[in-house]
């Protein structure tokens, strides 16, 4: 869809909205639920969790609508309302969640094994993400959300630009610590990288690179 | 001890390309997530919640007017009860700002002052209670609960 029209759209059902006619919010709704539930499914990785959160979110939006001041996009101003709400979500009730749903389907009897520890692989790094400290886990969340976009996730967490770039430097060095076989493949440490997938849900995957962390960005 | 340099300056930025590869490896895995497709009664669910909170009166708008009148009266209250406290306490006597300010306070006579102080208490508590009742009723008029 072309953004421009997107956001004509957006703006003809919010004045339709705050002019009392609640059912224009359905388009809202059709044009951003899926980019919020998938969102949501980064912040918690469990799909009936992540829609309820996206409702959830969508309900804030529907009660604020009147507070968009146009400064920003509407959907900047929708991503940093749904970013808060998920984030408040999952500080009342933390997410530990087991990526059933995402083994895929081995493609021939051969390359089952592979296929599956290569998923598995993939599977704890995406999980490795939600062990980050929260100041490290939401800009990569984002990051990757806005398909890499900088600018735009920065502008959903209300940070500048060089703050966001610091933070996901440092993301990514604590989980390429925290992975230390991955550029041999699979094959050649199958037991580190399931012992590492065991261990991305730990409460303490992070704490001691995340203390290191804090004091080199704090000294920055 | 060239060497050496040299050996760990190749080292280093082995190391540093390593890095580079493996970060960007996990930059690969983390930008190619599937997208999930919304569940077919996704809209549906939300837009029975905006239904629901559209059907739904207005929220009362807190009286800010009301409520400052209302602190402002309290405060003048507990004030008067203070220095009232102060002033029958005896403090008056060990404190020169308030002996010096006696002066200028209107000298009543002693049979006047208990009588017309009791009275005094009672409208104020009339008054205090009278203001209370007519600044419910008001909230709940413009709520219209009334």
């Amino acid at each position: 869809m072309n953004s421009t029209t997107s956001a004509e759209e957006d703006l003809t059902a919010v004045e339709q909205v705050l002019g009392g006619d609640a059912e224009a919010f359905e388009g809202i709704v059709r044009r951003w639920q899926g980019p919020l539930i998938n969102m949501a499914w980064r912040y918690c990785r469990d799909r009936s969790r992540a829609e309820e959160m996206a409702q959830e979110a969508f309900i804030r939006a529907w009660r604020g609508l009147s507070h968009w001041r146009h400064e920003s996009s509407f959907s900047t101003w929708l991503f940093a309302l749904a970013a808060n709400v998920y984030r408040s979500e999952l500080k009342r009730f933390p997410t530990e969640t087991l990526p059933l749903d995402s083994a895929r389907e081995p493609s021939g009897p051969a390359s089952q094994q592979r296929e599956l520890e290569e998923g598995r692989r993939q599977e704890a790094i995406r999980r490795a993400v939600l062990a980050l400290p929260l100041r490290y886990r939401e800009p990569v969340i984002l990051y990757y959300f806005h398909e890499m976009d900088l600018a735009a996730a920065a502008a959903t967490m209300s940070l500048p630009e060089g703050t966001m770039k610091a933070r996901l430097s440092r993301a990514r060095a604590l989980l390429r610590r925290r992975f230390p076989g991955l550029e041999e493949e699979g094959a050649s440490h199958p037991s580190r990288k399931n012992k590492d997938a065991a261990r991305v849900g730990h409460p303490d995957f992070f704490n001691d690179e995340h203390a290191q962390e804090t004091g080199k960005e704090a000294a920055n | 001890m060239n060497l050496a340099k040299t050996i760990r300056s190749k080292q280093n930025g082995a190391d540093a390309e390593r890095n580079a590869k493996m970060e960007a490896e996990i930059g690969q895995i983390l930008a190619t997530e599937e997208k999930l497709i919304p569940s077919s009664g996704f809209m549906a669910a939300v837009m029975e919640r905006v239904r629901q909170e559209a059907a739904l009166p207005p929220p009362i708008p807190f009286p800010w007017t009301w409520a400052v009148l209302g602190i402002l009266l309290v405060g003048g209250v507990f004030g008067w009860g203070a220095f009232e406290i102060f002033r029958l306490g005896g403090f008056a006597v060990s404190l020169p700002t308030l002996s010096s300010l006696a002066i200028y306070l209107p000298r009543i006579p002693a049979a006047f002052v208990a009588p017309v102080e009791s009275a005094g208490w009672v409208v104020l508590a009339l008054s205090v209670s009278l203001l209370c009742w007519l600044f419910s009723r008001r909230l709940a008029g413009s709520g219209g609960l009334l």
